[in-house]
């Protein structure tokens, strides 16, 4: 248990796995393919570019669909409906970050590609202002695990494979991602009750 | 899958119209939220790239096989298969290079085998848990990002466990 409580110690751990990753991986190419590193790393790059200029794409669509939600009143109708249940999860009364956070996870569970992340980002940073660092975790941690009931790009592959029925593995799908949600949710309440007791 | 496709336009049909009867300027709206598109992406930026240059110099060095290697043993032991292995370890890194992956082995295995399944399944109950930190606590100093982060990881793994072992009989 020991070592387990100095991980958590570790404040920053993306510096440390970032560290940690790339120095290995660093030395690696420096002793087989001195010549393939630079090339791996612009990869890297190019990559992150392409992604921004996808997500920028999504973001207009998303960003202009939720100002006029937000405009129209709806979006304060949406957080109303859900106060009662987010008020227990995320333990908050802020309307905006209700209204954020259920749009996320919603768009989420319908597998809108994009649409739940300028929401939860908004939600993240309305939870860190406000110091519930706890709903901030849980918000991610509900991201992180996958709430999707469709996954559109694993049955697009599957057809695109050939497969004779390539809705078959909803089912599975969808009791695993539900276990791997319902995983997260009590590992992160542990952990939070973990530290309260130290 | 048909009527799945009707939810968009219907969702965004359904809202425009309630906000034209709430008298909603929808050009200028929409206008205004797309504003903050480009700075959104901005700020995700520099940690999007660090995210994913990492992953290519994990994939390209080999570190990424060296590891496979070593945990297959570990994996086939909790039921999942090593043709996987790699499916499983990265996509907590990356989508697309986890999107190309799947491809590969319901290509090689055919869409219908227990291999094939599996990868579908593994692949459709755990996310990319680098990526969406990235995204989520991009420039945000906090504290025990630790936490969150192997929670996640870990409940995905038991996600992926529980999917191999599904697919075995349903």
């Amino acid at each position: 248990m020991g070592h387990i409580l100095v991980l958590f110690r570790i404040k920053s751990s993306m510096n440390a796995i970032f560290a940690v990753v790339f120095t290995l991986a660093a030395a690696v190419f420096l002793f087989t393919d001195p010549d393939g590193f630079l090339p791996a790393m612009l990869s890297g790059g190019e990559k992150a570019a392409l992604l921004s200029l996808d997500l920028l794409a999504v973001y207009c669509v998303w960003l202009g669909f939720f100002k006029i939600l937000e405009k129209s009143g709806l979006a304060d109708k949406i957080a109303r409906l859900f106060s009662p249940l987010a008020k227990r999860i995320f333990r908050t009364d802020d309307r905006e970050a209700i209204y954020c956070a259920c749009g996320n996870l919603s768009a989420n569970m319908l597998g809108l590609p994009g649409a739940p992340t300028p929401l939860g980002i908004k939600a993240t940073k309305r939870f860190l202002d406000t110091g519930n660092d706890r709903a901030a975790d849980l918000l991610f941690v509900l991201n992180a695990t996958s709430l999707q009931l469709l996954p559109t790009t694993v049955i697009a592959l599957r057809i695109a494979a050939g497969a004779e029925n390539a809705m078959d593995i909803l089912l599975p799908t969808l009791l695993s991602t539900l276990i791997s949600t319902f995983a997260g949710f009590l590992l992160l309440k542990i952990s939070h009750a973990l530290r309260r007791k130290k | 899958m048909k009527y799945f496709s009707l939810v968009i336009p219907t969702l965004f049909l359904a809202v425009f119209l309630y906000a034209l009867i709430k008298k909603v300027k929808l050009y200028d709206g929409f206008a205004e939220g797309v504003k903050e598109a480009a700075p959104l992406v901005l700020s995700l930026f520099p940690y999007l790239a660090a995210i994913l240059i990492l992953s290519e110099l994990f994939e390209r060095s080999g570190l990424s096989a060296l590891v496979t290697g070593w945990l297959s043993p570990a994996f086939s032991f909790l039921g999942i298969p090593p043709e996987i292995a790699k499916l499983v370890l990265m996509k907590p890194f990356s989508g697309s290079g986890s999107t190309a992956l799947l491809s590969e082995i319901l290509h090689t295995y055919g869409a219908d085998s227990y291999i094939g399944r599996c990868a579908c399944c593994a692949y459709g109950s755990s996310e990319t848990v680098f990526y969406i930190s990235a995204v989520y606590f991009a420039g945000v100093r906090k504290k025990r990002m630790f936490t969150p982060i192997f929670v996640s990881l870990s409940a995905n793994f038991i996600g992926v466990i529980c999917a191999c072992l599904f697919c075995r009989f349903m």
